[in-house]
Order: C-alpha cells, then sequence, then structure tokens
C-alpha cells in the first residue's frame, strides 16, 4: 500500500480522538500575571462605533471609558443603575432633552493625551456621522457639543427615557480624536484592529484566529490595574476549550454546552459561576421574505416548535419559555400576551388558514453557540412534520451576521441581551422598522401600529404608561409571530477558582471588568 | 469477422479474456485482499439494506433521550438531539459510499476519454491538455477541492464533484501514458493503414488495452475517495444537517468527546474499517492485474 494512503487512514483515526490544539503556547500555569480567556469565535472588528455584538465586547469594552459605568453592589454584584466613569457629575433639564456632564480630570488615553471634553464631542460626532448598528441606541438628532474644557452638553430633539444608561453602552466608549489621522471613514480600518482608548487595558496584539493580547494602559486614570496581561484565545471547539481550563491553561472558558458544564462543576480547581440573566435565545422569522411574510405562517411554526422538549433536552431543564419578547426579570412583561406551546392541530390549522408552503426555508446558524445546531436541527424536524421544507445552512458567524444585514435568510437563530435595563432594549431595537438588519429588527418585521406605539414609549418618562405602551405592542408582535421567542436562561461560566474579583452584570453579558479582577497565588 | 462479434461491447471484450480462476487463485492466495474484499461486501451489504438493519429512523429526534450512552435501545448511543447513532451511521455510510463509486465513476470515464484522446491525437491538442492537467496537479489536491466545494457551496454533492473534478487529471496521465505506448504497437499501425477512424481505434484498439490501470487506479481511488469526503463533511464543506454522515458525525461530536466518547469514535471506526478495506482490497487488485507494479 502506498505510504500516502495509511496516512490518511491514520490521520481518520486521528482526528476522531484528536482536537485541534493549535492555539497559542500555554503560558498560563503558574504565571499570576497573566490571566487567559477562551472564546469560541474571533471578534469581527474592534472599533466601537461599529461593533454589535457582545462577542466583541469582551475585547473593546476593557480599552474604552464611558461618561458612565454600571455600578457594583458593596457585596459585589452588577447593578442595574449607573455612576460616573469619565463624567463626575451631571444634570438634565427638566424636560429631559439637555444633559450636561462634567468630566472628572486624571484620565487619559493611551498615547498619554488627557481624555477632554473635545475627545468625547468626536467620539460622538464620529459615532453618529458613521450611524453603524451602535449608534441606533442614540436618539436621531442628537447633538453633542463641548461647553467648556471638561463639560459636554447633549442636546436631544425629544426626551429619550433610557438616555444616561445608553451612555454606558459599548458604543458609547470614547476614542481618542488622533484616529481620524489614521485613514478616511474617521479611521474605521484602522480603529477595526487597534485600540485608541482611555480604559485599563490596551490592545497590544491580534493574531486573527489565534489570540488577542491586553495589556495596561500606562496612563490609566483609575486604579492600576493588577493582571499585567490579558490573553483572549480563539478555540473554536468546546472540547477543547474545557481541556484547556481543566488543564489550568485557561482562566475562563465562554460558550460551554450545558453537558459540560455540569461535568465541569466537580473538578477540582474550576467553579462554574451561575448568573439570572437576561439573555434570551429566539428565532428570528423573515418577514420579507416568502412564506414567512404570511403571518400565518409564522403562527405555525411558532406553535409547531417544542418549546419545553428544547428547554428539557437542549438545556437540562435549564431554562424558562419566553413570555413575547421581554424577559422575566425585566419591567413591562405583559402576562396576558400570547405564549405559543406546542400544538400541532393548530400548527396545522394556522398552516391551512395560510394555504399552505411550499417554497424552501433556508435556517442559518453559527458555530458561535454550541446550542444552535441543536435548536436548528430540532426545528427541522418540527418543521418537517408540518411538511414545511427547511433547509439548514452553518456558516461562519460573521458570514451568519452579513446575511441577517442584507436579508438573505428565511430563520435563523439568535441570542439577544440587553445593554440597559429598560424594555426598550427588546421592543425598540426588535420591531422598530428603521431597524430593519443588523441594527436589531433582524426579522425584517414593519407594522405602522407598532412603529406608533415605539415612538410614543421613547419619549414618555411615566413608566406606568410606558408599561401600557410596551404591554399593547407585545400582544401585537406575540400575535403576529415576529419572532419565535425560545427561551431565557442563566449565564453560566466557567472559571479556575485562582480568578478573582469578576462582577457579572446582565447589562454586560460576554464582558469581564478586568480591570477590577486578579489572580491569587 | 462476422457482424455479430463487431456489435460486442469492447469492455465486455476485454473482460473476457480475463482468466477468472487464476484470479480467483491470486485473490486465495492474499489473506489482506480476501479480508478486505469480505469487509467491503459487508459494508455495502449493511449500506444497501440500511432501512433493514436500522433500528430506528436516522433522522427521528428525541430531545429527551439525547447524548445516551450505547445500550440495547441505541447500540451505539444517540447524538445531541437524540438520533440513534447505529441507524445513523448505517444511512451515514450510503452517503460515504455513493460518493466514492461517483468520484471514481465520473473522474475515471472523463479522465480515460481525455487521456486516450490526447495521447492518439498528439501535438497541440495533446500538450495544450497535459500541461491542463499539470496546472490541476501541481496545486495540492485537498486544498484545490476545498476551494473548489466552497465555492460551489457546501453540500455533499458539490463536494462529490469537486472530488472528481480534481481527480480527473490522475486518470488523464494514466490513459495517456498507456495509450502512447499501445499507440505504437503494430496493431495499432496496421489498423491505420487500413484508413481506420481514429474514434475506431480509440474504441476498438486503444480503451480495451488502457483499461487494466485505469481499474487498478480506480479500486486504489474508493477508499481516499471516501476519506477525502468524510474530511469534506468534517471541515463543514461536505453534507449537511440532518444528512447523517461520517465526517459531520465526527465533526460535531468531537464537542462531547470528553463524556459522549460513544458520539465520535463509532463514525470514526466506520470511516477507518471502510477505507482501509478498500485500500486493501484495491492493493490486491493492482498486484493481481499490474504484477510489475507490485509494491514488494
Amino acid at each position: 500500500m502506498k505510504n500516502s494512503q495509511w496516512f490518511h487512514v491514520v490521520g481518520a483515526a486521528a482526528v476522531t480522538v484528536g482536537m485541534a490544539m493549535n492555539a497559542p503556547v500555554a503560558l498560563a500555569d503558574g504565571d499570576s500575571d497573566l490571566l487567559v480567556v477562551a472564546k469560541a469565535s474571533d471578534p469581527q472588528t474592534l472599533d466601537p462605533a461599529q461593533t454589535m455584538d457582545n462577542n466583541d465586547w469582551t475585547v473593546t469594552y476593557p480599552l474604552y471609558q464611558r461618561l458612565v459605568a454600571y455600578d457594583v453592589s458593596e457585596d459585589g454584584k452588577g447593578l442595574t443603575s449607573v455612576v460616573g466613569e469619565l463624567a463626575s457629575k451631571w444634570s438634565a433639564s427638566d424636560d429631559g432633552t439637555v444633559w450636561t456632564f462634567d468630566l472628572a480630570s486624571g484620565n487619559a488615553f493611551s498615547d498619554g493625551t488627557a481624555v477632554d471634553a473635545a475627545a468625547v464631542e468626536y467620539s460622538f460626532n464620529r459615532l453618529m456621522d458613521l450611524g453603524r448598528g451602535p449608534s441606533e441606541a442614540f436618539p436621531g438628532g442628537m447633538k453633542v457639543e463641548a461647553t467648556g474644557d471638561m463639560q459636554v452638553t447633549f442636546t436631544l430633539e425629544q426626551p429619550f427615557a433610557p438616555f444616561l444608561y445608553t451612555l454606558a453602552n459599548n458604543g458609547a466608549g470614547v476614542v481618542n480624536p488622533a484616529v481620524e489621522s489614521k485613514g478616511d471613514d474617521h479611521g474605521t480600518e484602522w480603529l477595526s484592529a487597534n485600540s485608541a482608548g482611555s480604559g485599563a487595558y490596551m490592545l497590544t496584539g491580534w493574531e486573527r484566529g489565534q489570540s488577542l493580547v491586553l495589556e495596561p494602559n500606562p496612563n490609566y486614570g483609575g486604579a492600576t490595574p493588577e493582571i499585567e496581561k490579558i490573553r483572549v484565545d480563539i478555540i473554536a471547539e468546546a472540547a477543547a476549550r474545557r481541556l484547556k481550563l481543566e488543564a489550568g491553561d485557561v482562566h475562563i472558558a465562554e460558550s460551554l454546552p450545558v453537558d459540560q458544564l455540569d461535568a465541569l462543576g466537580s473538578k477540582d480547581g474550576i467553579e462554574v459561576q451561575n448568573y439570572p440573566s437576561l439573555k434570551v435565545t429566539y428565532l428570528y422569522l423573515n418577514n420579507k421574505v416568502a412564506p414567512l411574510d404570511n403571518v400565518d405562517v409564522r403562527r405555525a411554526i411558532s406553535a409547531a416548535v417544542d418549546y419545553q422538549g428544547i428547554i428539557d433536552g437542549i438545556l437540562d431543564g435549564n431554562g424558562v419559555q419566553m413570555h413575547g419578547p421581554i424577559p422575566e426579570g425585566m419591567w413591562g412583561q405583559n402576562k396576558n400576551a400570547t405564549q405559543y406551546s406546542y400544538d400541532l392541530t393548530s400548527a396545522k390549522k394556522a398552516l391551512d388558514v395560510a394555504g399552505g408552503a411550499s417554497e424552501e426555508i433556508s435556517f442559518l446558524y453559527s458555530d458561535r453557540d454550541p446550542l444552535w445546531e441543536p435548536i436548528a436541527i430540532a426545528t427541522q424536524a418540527y418543521l418537517s412534520q408540518l411538511g414545511l421544507n427547511v433547509k439548514l445552512e452553518k456558516l461562519a458567524n460573521a458570514t451568519m451576521r452579513e446575511r441577517f444585514d442584507s436579508g438573505e435568510f428565511g430563520i435563523a437563530t439568535g441570542n439577544w441581551s440587553p445593554d440597559f435595563a429598560d424594555p426598550y432594549m427588546f421592543t425598540n431595537y426588535w420591531f422598530d422598522s428603521n431597524r430593519h438588519g443588523l441594527a436589531g429588527n433582524r426579522s425584517w418585521y414593519s407594522n405602522d401600529k407598532v412603529d406608533g406605539l415605539l415612538q410614543q414609549a421613547v419619549v414618555s418618562s411615566d413608566t406606568a404608561e410606558r408599561t401600557a405602551l410596551y404591554g399593547e405592542l407585545q400582544e401585537i408582535v406575540t400575535d403576529e409571530a415576529a419572532y419565535v421567542y425560545l427561551f431565557q436562561k442563566d449565564y453560566r461560566i466557567a472559571v479556575r477558582d485562582d480568578v478573582e474579583g469578576f462582577v457579572f452584570n446582565p447589562m454586560l453579558e460576554d464582558i469581564f471588568n478586568f480591570g477590577g479582577m486578579s489572580l491569587s497565588d | 469477422m462476422s457482424d455479430a462479434t463487431v456489435s460486442v461491447n469492447p469492455i465486455k471484450r476485454a473482460l473476457s479474456r480475463v482468466d477468472w480462476g487464476y484470479l480467483w487463485y491470486q485473490v486465495m492466495k492474499s489473506p489482506l485482499t480476501l479480508g478486505g474484499g469480505a469487509v467491503v461486501l459487508t459494508v455495502l451489504f449493511l449500506v444497501i439494506f440500511a432501512p433493514v438493519f436500522a433500528t430506528h429512523d436516522p433522522n427521528a429526534i428525541d430531545l429527551r433521550a439525547r447524548l445516551a450512552a450505547p445500550s440495547w435501545d441505541h447500540f451505539f448511543g444517540t447524538d445531541e438531539v437524540g438520533r440513534d447513532l447505529y441507524s445513523r451511521i448505517l444511512y451515514g455510510g450510503r452517503q460515504s459510499v455513493a460518493v466514492g463509486f461517483f468520484v471514481v465513476l465520473v473522474a475515471g470515464f472523463i479522465g480515460t476519454f481525455v487521456g486516450a484522446f490526447a495521447g492518439l491525437i498528439g501535438g497541440r491538442v495533446d500538450v495544450v491538455i497535459m500541461r491542463l492537467m499539470d496546472v490541476v496537479l501541481s496545486v495540492p489536491s485537498l486544498v484545490l477541492i476545498m476551494a473548489l466545494a466552497a465555492a460551489l457551496g457546501p453540500s455533499l454533492i458539490n463536494a462529490a464533484i469537486a472530488i472528481a473534478l480534481v481527480r480527473i487529471p490522475v486518470y488523464v496521465r494514466i490513459s495517456r501514458g498507456q495509450t502512447l505506448l499501445i499507440r505504437e504497437m503494430s496493431f495499432v499501425t496496421a489498423a491505420e493503414t487500413f484508413k481506420a477512424s481514429k474514434l475506431h481505434i480509440l474504441r476498438w484498439h486503444i480503451l480495451p488495452n488502457i483499461l487494466s490501470p485505469v481499474m487498478v487506479q480506480a479500486t486504489l481511488d474508493l477508499g481516499s475517495t471516501i476519506l477525502l469526503a468524510s474530511a469534506l463533511s468534517f471541515i463543514g464543506l461536505g453534507a449537511q444537517q440532518p444528512t447523517a454522515e461520517w465526517g459531520a458525525m465526527v465533526a460535531t461530536g468531537r464537542n462531547y468527546i470528553l463524556d459522549q466518547w460513544w458520539y465520535s469514535a463509532f463514525p470514526g471506526f466506520a470511516i477507518l474499517i471502510t477505507a482501509t478495506a478498500f485500500n486493501l482490497l484495491g492493493d490486491g487488485i493492482r498486484d493481481i492485474l499490474d504484477p510489475k507494479q507490485k509494491a514488494r
């Protein structure tokens, strides 16, 4: 036999047993100055004015500072209220349209330039001028002006209830105006792969698909971080992430499937941490594409999914079915809205009303979340019981997101977590017809009445009135089955027990407070 | 020569020259070939009659029984959505074996014709064809196959087409080399003297005489094609969910290998056994049909 063929055979066997151990040489063991985080996929861009993905924010959030930051309670829990970060104090006009922020002194970008009002003005103008996804968090027509060396004034066209909280978003990170000289389009290309912030850390290396390295910003205005080097390793296979965590080569392993977390919990030196979270998993149903443009087809699909089966099987019971778009624990949830349950008879009835559907429906998913593949396979099987023809397409995460933005898909898996504690995150983002695509309305849903309700709810600062408006909205969007509202589950992460000081905040999924964390010896 | 014999298929004529008794003697003499052949026959039997041997619908999900260990209900356990792995491996074999035969037939058929044609015509046509083939052969085949499969879009049939396209030059070279040899033989020159057309010569004199090295290559290719198809599915360019395919199963199983070894292990063994058996059989056939190449 020719050698090459033996090689193939042996290769196949090796692949069966082997793991892709292509990550950089392990340094973590015994080194108390290096923290290694393992995540499943590479960031797409590091420009805060462009990234719309928590997966990127793991890296970008600690690179930049914002005017305000989420507070931490005495006992180390993440709160939904904010405190000043770059701002020392702020005030709002009575009608809520003019906001004035005084900046604290002593903050500086990694190149040594001080953070002043001009930098804040520049950052927000850059964000709004680029007009990508992150700018959608801020009201249109917002004017930002440096009204002093260390004072910035925001003028809104109309009141915007969650305004203060949007300033703690990743997109509100203040960027060094020096990026302007790095290239056209406000230096977006350069900033996509570099950092220019005043955060606790700065980016010192990025080998695509392998790892990113963060080191402390020498000019950081806050307390000097304890950890001297952070490395984010990109390790696609869940099993490989887990092995590295067990071996001590990695301190924090993200996106592990439920089965792996359960097995890890009993291992020495590893702690599986559980946090109540507002993260939801749902399916986008492209409302612009046949047959999903027919409301009865969407209703049929919503009734054909075995929610409890998915929760009991794929999540081992660690989750609850969503009740409309707003998750449990967020104010404004309307318990009277329709909640679909697995009911093939009514699903078939709805499909009959629609007159059937013969078109092939594409279903996109990626490796980003290990739960997505089983969900996709299960959904395909459920929908085949209705005679619907679903074609699964497994894509790279970045490719999949491009398809969301261009609207070339039928169904797709998605996760969503709020950036601030306001139902706005689950309503205005998901249903506003101005936010079609990646910006948030990934079902490409359009309804004039809903648009009107969203508009009313934003300008009101009366919580009772907003609850009522959002309540009406939830009845419409559940009845029209704009999405398949799957489940909400706890945030679970596997961490080595020498990692101290991690604060989880449900507004900051996948984001670590590296600056406040440390490694015990 | 009577009219009746003229219509005899040249391949049949070539086969009729084979000394079956001697062939059988050779096979019996080589236990590895015999073993390989027996396993190949068993695999073919199992996958062709997969619906009979399968205990479950290969695509039927049961989320509450996901990742179950091997048991009497599920001989090889279940996967991440509770599908029966034993049944999926049987059905998955159909994909792998079908791709193997598809590639060998398509690449072998096209390659042999093109090669014989180039060798017979000679001149510029030959030069152009062979340089084209050299270009294809100069690119690492796996890279080219991956690029083609990605360009065609991920699916098993596209993967098979990509592999077939890249394997064609191998057959072109073999058949052209043989053709050059046979072209000079006296029976061909004799036919030319009688003004026989190129097509006639190709069909009646060249093809029957170059078949045995092509057959040897084809049998050797079966095993490696099955591996290649699995490899493409493994990296996501081949079979897509929910199609049962060995390479894809190994790939998904990787995520669960630490606690659910059976998910990757059984499809992995299926690939190992099948590819080895096809290769052993291919080696044996080569030794018999082409003793000069015997690798010992």
